[in-house]
C-alpha cells in the first residue's frame, strides 16, 4: 500500500505491507538503522521516534497510521555538519550513554518532552521516560543529561 | 598532560547518541538469508516425530537444518553435553531442534510453523531440590561418558549434579560442639535475566573453507573456540567480527547463535542472519542461575564465628555452560570478609529441564553474598549485637586467609570502607523511624586475571591505534579505560588515541569482558606494548635530536630531551622518519594476570581457584516500606568501592550506578520463577526491570590503592557493584519490618501481611 509521509524533513512516498511497523518501514526500508528494535512489545522504548512531535514506540506502531505525519528519528537531531543537539551533548558529556542501545528512544522522548515543557521537574523527566528502559546507567546519568540541556537552552 | 584520572568524552557516545553506531542486528549484507529456529514447546520429552518436508518446499526457503544435518558430536564451556539440535529427547523448553533459511524472516516463520513436531511429553525435572532427590530422573543418563574441555583438571560429577565441590578440613563438628549458639537459615532466589536491550543475533558468511561470523558479543575468541568446536572444525577457519554490543552483562560470553547460523551459511553458501525475538531472548537466555543456600553459624556469646556449614545448589538448567566453575565461588566467599574459624562448603550445579543458566554480572556472588549478609545479620540478632557491631569483630585483616588458602595482604582496606562509609550515613542515624530500615553488606571480589593482549602502531600523524579484541560493553572499559591507559602511556591527550573493533583474524587472543578485567589485564597488554615501542621511539628520536635514547621522554606529543625540553620532535615526525628507517613503530603487548598462591588441598571440584587482583566493598542501603501497598523504597544508598586506580571517574562512577540498579531490581522487583520448567514471567514488561523513578542517585566514595602492577594502578571495577546490594536491601527491609527477608525478590505482600499483624 501507499504511504505519503514526511521522515527527517524529506518527503518520501513508499510502498509498503498493510500490516507494517512504523519500525520496519524506517529500518528496513528507508535503513535509518538508528532507531532500535528491543522487545517488539512495546516495552523497552528502544523504538521511539516523534509522529508530528509526539513519542510514540513504532514497533508497535502501524506504519500507515503515519500516513500524511512528519516522522522524526535520531538522525534527525544533529545538525547536517554534525553539531549535536543539546540533549545529546549533554548526554555525551555527563556519561549518559553506556552500552547506546536506548540512547536513540531517551533521546527521542526526552526532545519531545523539552519541546512541551522548557523547565521539566525531575518527577516529569521520570515521567517521560516512564516507557524507556536502560539497563546500563542506572538513569542517574540520563537525569543529569536532562538538567545540563535544561540549563542550557535556558541560558 | 595527563589523560589518566581524568574525565574524557568516550567517542562511541558520539557515534551513539546520532544513532551511527551499528550493533550486530544492523548488520546486513547483500543477498542475505535470514534463519529462524524451531525451539521445544515443552521443557522434556522425547522427539516422536519432526517433518520439514512442507517447510522446504514453502516459498523462499532454501534450507531446514535438523539434528540429521548437523554435526552429531556435543559441545559445551567446559562439559560437552549440548547437542547442536535436539536429537531424541529435549531438556527444556525453547530448546533448538530445528532451522530454516529463508529469503525473509518472515517467510521462515511461515516455514517454521508449518513443521510437523511431536513430542511426548515427560515430567520435567523442574527444580534443585527434585533433581537431587533419591530415585529423580536423570536429565543426562550418560552423564559419566561427556567428555570436559581440554585443559580443565577432572572434577566430581554424578546424578544430575555436573559439578560438585566439597570443601571438608574437618573438626567442623566439633567446633559446632563448643559454640553457645548455632543459627540456620535457607535462602531461595531466582534467576535473573541480563535483559541487555539488543536481541542476540549472528550473522555468517562461509567462503568454502572459512566462516566470518559478526556478532555483538563480549568474548569473540570464545566465539571462534566455540563454533569452531560446535562444527567440529580447527578454530583458524572460524573469524569472529564484532560490533558495538547492546549491552551484555554476561549474557554474551558463550554461544548464543553464531554456531546455527554458521551452519546455515555453510550448507548454502550465503550470508545467514539469526536474530532472537524478544521473548525467545527471555526464555532461552543463559540467565543467572536460581539457588538454594543452607547457612549454619555457631558463634561464641562475644561474637566470634567459630564454625559453618555453607551448601548451595545451583540450578545450572539442561546443559552445564560455566556453572561447574561457579561452584567454587561458594567456597572463595563462605569464609571471606568475615572471619570463619571452620567451615565446611558444598556447592553442586545442578541439572533439571530448564533453561541452561549461565554467567551475569556477579555471577553466584550476588546470592552467595545476600545468603552470608542476611545470615550475620540474623547471628547478630541472635547474640543480642549491635549487626555493624558484629561484623566490625569478625572483619578481615590484612593477612587473613580465605578458605582457599589464599592470604590477603591488604584486607584492612574493609575497615577503611566501613569507616567511610559511617563517615556520610552514621549507623545510629540511619534508617530510623517507623518502617525505616538500615542494612550493610560487603563483599571481596577478583578482577578476572585471563589473557589479553593489544598491539598498538603510531601512526604518521603522530596518533596512536589500539587494536585489541577486547570489547566495548558499554562499561567504557575500552572507550575510556583501554583508551586513557594508552594514551598516558605516551603522555598523549585521549583524543590523539583510537580503539578498534575486535576482530579475531587480526587480533591475537583475549578473554572478553567478564569478571572486569578489562581495564586492568588489557591495560597491562598495553602498557607491555607500550614499553616495546619507546625503546624503537627513543631509538629513531635520538638520532633526530642528537641526544642519548636514555636522556629523552614523551610529552604531549613529543618526543623530548629530559633535561631541555625545547629540544624536541613531534612524534608525527618519529613515526614517519621510521617508517624508512625499520618500518613502522608497532608492538603486541600481552598479559595475564599471575595467580596468588593458594591450597590445592582446600577442596574438591574447586576449577577456579582465586580471587586475583581482589577489592574491597560496602554497600549500605537505608529504605522504607509503605504501609499500605508493601512496597520498598530505596531511600539512600552508598557505595564504598576499592578500585585501584581510577582511569576516568564517569566510568567508574557509572559501573557503580549501573550495578547497583541491576542489584536492586534483583533484590525487589526481577526474577524468572519457573512452574514444570516454564517460566511463568515471559515478556519484559512482566519480568519487572527497574524504571527512573525506581532508582535513586546513589552516594559513592572511591578508595584507591594502586595495584603494584598497573596499569597506573587500576583494578577491576565493573562487576562488584551488583554483588552486595540484594544483600544491604534485604538487610534494610528486615531492619525495617522485622520481617525475616530469606527469598529474593522481596515480597511486597509478606512485608504488608505482617505490617498489618504489627496494628497500626
Amino acid at each position: 500500500m501507499q504511504l505519503d509521509l514526511t521522515v527527517n524533513g524529506v518527503a518520501r512516498r513508499l510502498d509498503v505491507d498493510s500490516d507494517e511497523t512504523l519500525l520496519h518501514t524506517l529500518r528496513e526500508r528507508l535503513h535509518l538503522t538508528g532507531t532500535k528494535e528491543g522487545c517488539d512489545e512495546g516495552e523497552c522504548g528502544a523504538c521511539t521516534v516523534l509522529v508530528d512531535g509526539r513519542p510514540i514506540h513504532s514497533c508497535i506502531y502501524p506504519a500507515l497510521a503515519a500516513s500524511g505525519t512528519d516522522v522524526q528519528t535520531v538522525e534527525s537531531l544533529a545538525a547536517p555538519d554534525g553539531t549535536l543537539s543539546p540533549l545529546q551533548r549533554a548526554f555525551v558529556e555527563k556519561a549518559a550513554v553506556q552500552c547506546g542501545f536506548c540512547t536513540p528512544g531517551f533521546l527521542m522522548t526526552l526532545t519531545a518532552l523539552l519541546d512541551q515543557n522548557s523547565a521539566p521537574s525531575r518527577a516529569e523527566v521520570e515521567e517521560a521516560v516512564a516507557g524507556n528502559i536502560c539497563r546500563c546507567t542506572g538513569y542517574s546519568t540520563i537525569r543529569a543529561a536532562v538538567q545540563q540541556a535544561v540549563g542550557e537552552v535556558r541560558s | 598532560m595527563t589523560a589518566v584520572g581524568v574525565r574524557a568524552s568516550r567517542p562511541d557516545a558520539l557515534a551513539k547518541v546520532r544513532g551511527l553506531a551499528s550493533y550486530a542486528v544492523d548488520y546486513a549484507e547483500t543477498g542475505m538469508l535470514h534463519a529462524r529456529l524451531l525451539r521445544s514447546p515443552v521443557p522434556a520429552g522425547r522427539i516422536t516425530r519432526l517433518d520439514v518436508s512442507a517447510a522446504r518446499t514453502m516459498p523462499g526457503v532454501h534450507a531446514v537444518a535438523t539434528a540429521a544435518e548437523a554435526p552429531g558430536h556435543r559441545n559445551g564451556l567446559v562439559l560437552m553435553d549440548t547437542p547442536f539440535f535436539a536429537d531424541d529427547v529435549v531438556r527444556y523448553e525453547s530448546e533448538p531442534i530445528a532451522m530454516v533459511i529463508a529469503e525473509s524472516p518472515q517467510q521462515a516463520n511461515v516455514a517454521v510453523d508449518s513443521i510437523t513436531l511431536e513430542i511426548e511429553e515427560t515430567k520435567p525435572v523442574s527444580n534443585v531440590e527434585d533433581a537431587m532427590a533419591p530415585g529423580a530422573t536423570l536429565v543426562h543418563p550418560d552423564l559419566e561418558q561427556y567428555e570436559s574441555i581440554p585443559g580443565v583438571a577432572p572434577w566430581p560429577r554424578s546424578g544430575n549434579a555436573g559439578g560438585i565441590l566439597t570443601s571438608d578440613p574437618g573438626g567442623v563438628d566439633e567446633a559446632f560442639d563448643a559454640a553457645d549458639l548455632v543459627v540456620e537459615d535457607t535462602y531461595v532466589v531466582p534467576r535473573q535475566y541480563q535483559a541487555y536491550l539488543e536481541p542476540k543475533s549472528a550473522t555468517a558468511s562461509y567462503d568454502g573453507h572459512r566462516w566470518t561470523i559478526h556478532v555483538s558479543h563480549q568474548f569473540p575468541h570464545n566465539i571462534r573456540t566455540r563454533v569452531a568446536q560446535a562444527l567440529g572444525v580447527e578454530v583458524s577457519r572460524i573469524r569472529v567480527v564484532g560490533h558495538h554490543i547492546g549491552g551484555g552483562f554476561g549474557a554474551r560470553l558463550d554461544l548464543g547463535l553464531e554456531q546455527f547460523a554458521a551452519l546455515g551459511a555453510a550448507m548454502i553458501g550465503r550470508t545467514v542472519k539469526l536474530v532472537n525475538e524478544r521473548v525467545e531472548d527471555l526464555i532461552s537466555c543463559m540467565s543467572r542461575e536460581n539457588a538454594t543456600i543452607r547457612v549454619r553459624s555457631g558463634v561464641t556469646k562475644d561474637g566470634r564465628i567459630v564454625a559453618r556449614d555453607f551448601e548451595c545448589l545451583m540450578d545450572g538448567g539442561a546443559y552445564a555452560g560455566d556453572t561447574p566453575y561457579l561452584t567454587s565461588i561458594a567456597l572463595l566467599m563462605a569464609g571471606s570478609v568475615y572471619r570463619v574459624e571452620k567451615a565446611r562448603v558444598v556447592a553442586k550445579s545442578v541439572y533439571t529441564n530448564t533453561a541452561p543458566t549461565g554467567a551475569f554480572r556477579g555471577v553466584s556472588g550476588t546470592y552467595i553474598c545476600f545468603a552470608i549478609e542476611r545470615h550475620m545479620d540474623q547471628l547478630a540478632n541472635a547474640l543480642g549485637m549491635d549487626r555493624r557491631e558484629f561484623r566490625l569483630r569478625n572483619l578481615f585483616r590484612s593477612g587473613d586467609a580465605m578458605l582457599n588458602g589464599q592470604v590477603l595482604d591488604d584486607a584492612d582496606i574493609l575497615r577503611e570502607a566501613f569507616e567511610r562509609v559511617e563517615e556520610v550515613a552514621p549507623w545510629a542515624e540511619t534508617g530510623k523511624g517507623r518502617l525505616r530500615g538500615v542494612g550493610v553488606a560487603s563483599v571481596i571480589w577478583l578482577t578476572n586475571p585471563s589473557a589479553g593482549s593489544a598491539t598498538l602502531t603510531l601512526h604518521e600523524d603522530g596518533h596512536l591505534g589500539v587494536a585489541t579484541a577486547a570489547t566495548e560493553n558499554g562499561s567504557g572499559a575500552v572507550a575510556m579505560g583501554i583508551r586513557q591507559i594508552a594514551a598516558g602511556e605516551f603522555d598523549l591527550a585521549a583524543e590523539d588515541v583510537f580503539v578498534t573493533m575486535p576482530d579475531t583474524d587480526s587480533q591475537p587472543y583475549d578473554a572478553g569482558s567478564q569478571g572486569s578485567r578489562t581495564t586492568h589485564v588489557v591495560g597491562m597488554a598495553v602498557h607491555n606494548a607500550a614499553n616495546k615501542m619507546k625503546t624503537r621511539i627513543f631509538d629513531l628520536a635520538s638520532n633526530l635530536l642528537a641526544a642519548l635514547p636514555d636522556e629523552l621522554e614523551l610529552r604531549g606529543g613529543n618526543v623530548c630531551v629530559r633535561d631541555d625540553p625545547a629540544q624536541s620532535v613531534p612524534l608525527a615526525t618519529v613515526a614517519k622518519t621510521a617508517l624508512g628507517s625499520g618500518g613502522p613503530i608497532s608492538a603486541t603487548g600481552t598479559y595475564s594476570v599471575p595467580l596468588p598462591k593458594w591450597d590445592p588441598d582446600a577442596a574438591e571440584g574447586l576449577l577456579f581457584p582465586v580471587f586475583p587482583v581482589q577489592t574491597y566493598h560496602v554497600h549500605l542501603a537505608e529504605v522504607e516500606v509503605d504501609p499500605f501497598d508493601g512496597k520498598v523504597k530505596v531511600t539512600r544508598y552508598v557505595v564504598a568501592q576499592e578500585v585501584g586506580r581510577m582511569i576516568n571517574p564517569d566510568g567508574v562512577y557509572g559501573q557503580i550506578q549501573g550495578g547497583v540498579a541491576q542489584g536492586m531490581g534483583y533484590a525487589l522487583w526481577e526474577g524468572l520463577e519457573s512452574k514444570e520448567g516454564r517460566y511463568t514471567r515471559r515478556t519484559l514488561e512482566s519480568y519487572g526491570l527497574p524504571l527512573a523513578v525506581d532508582v535513586p542517585d546513589i552516594e559513592m566514595i572511591i578508595l584507591e590503592h594502586p595495584h603494584e602492577a598497573g596499569p597506573f594502578g587500576a583494578k577491576g571495577v565493573a562487576e562488584p557493584p551488583i554483588v552486595p546490594v540484594a544483600a544491604a536491601i534485604a538487610n534494610a527491609v528486615a531492619d525495617a519490618t522485622g520481617v525475616e527477608i530469606n527469598r529474593l525478590p522481596i515480597d511486597p505482600e509478606q512485608l504488608l501481611a505482617a505490617i498489618d499483624g504489627q496494628g497500626d
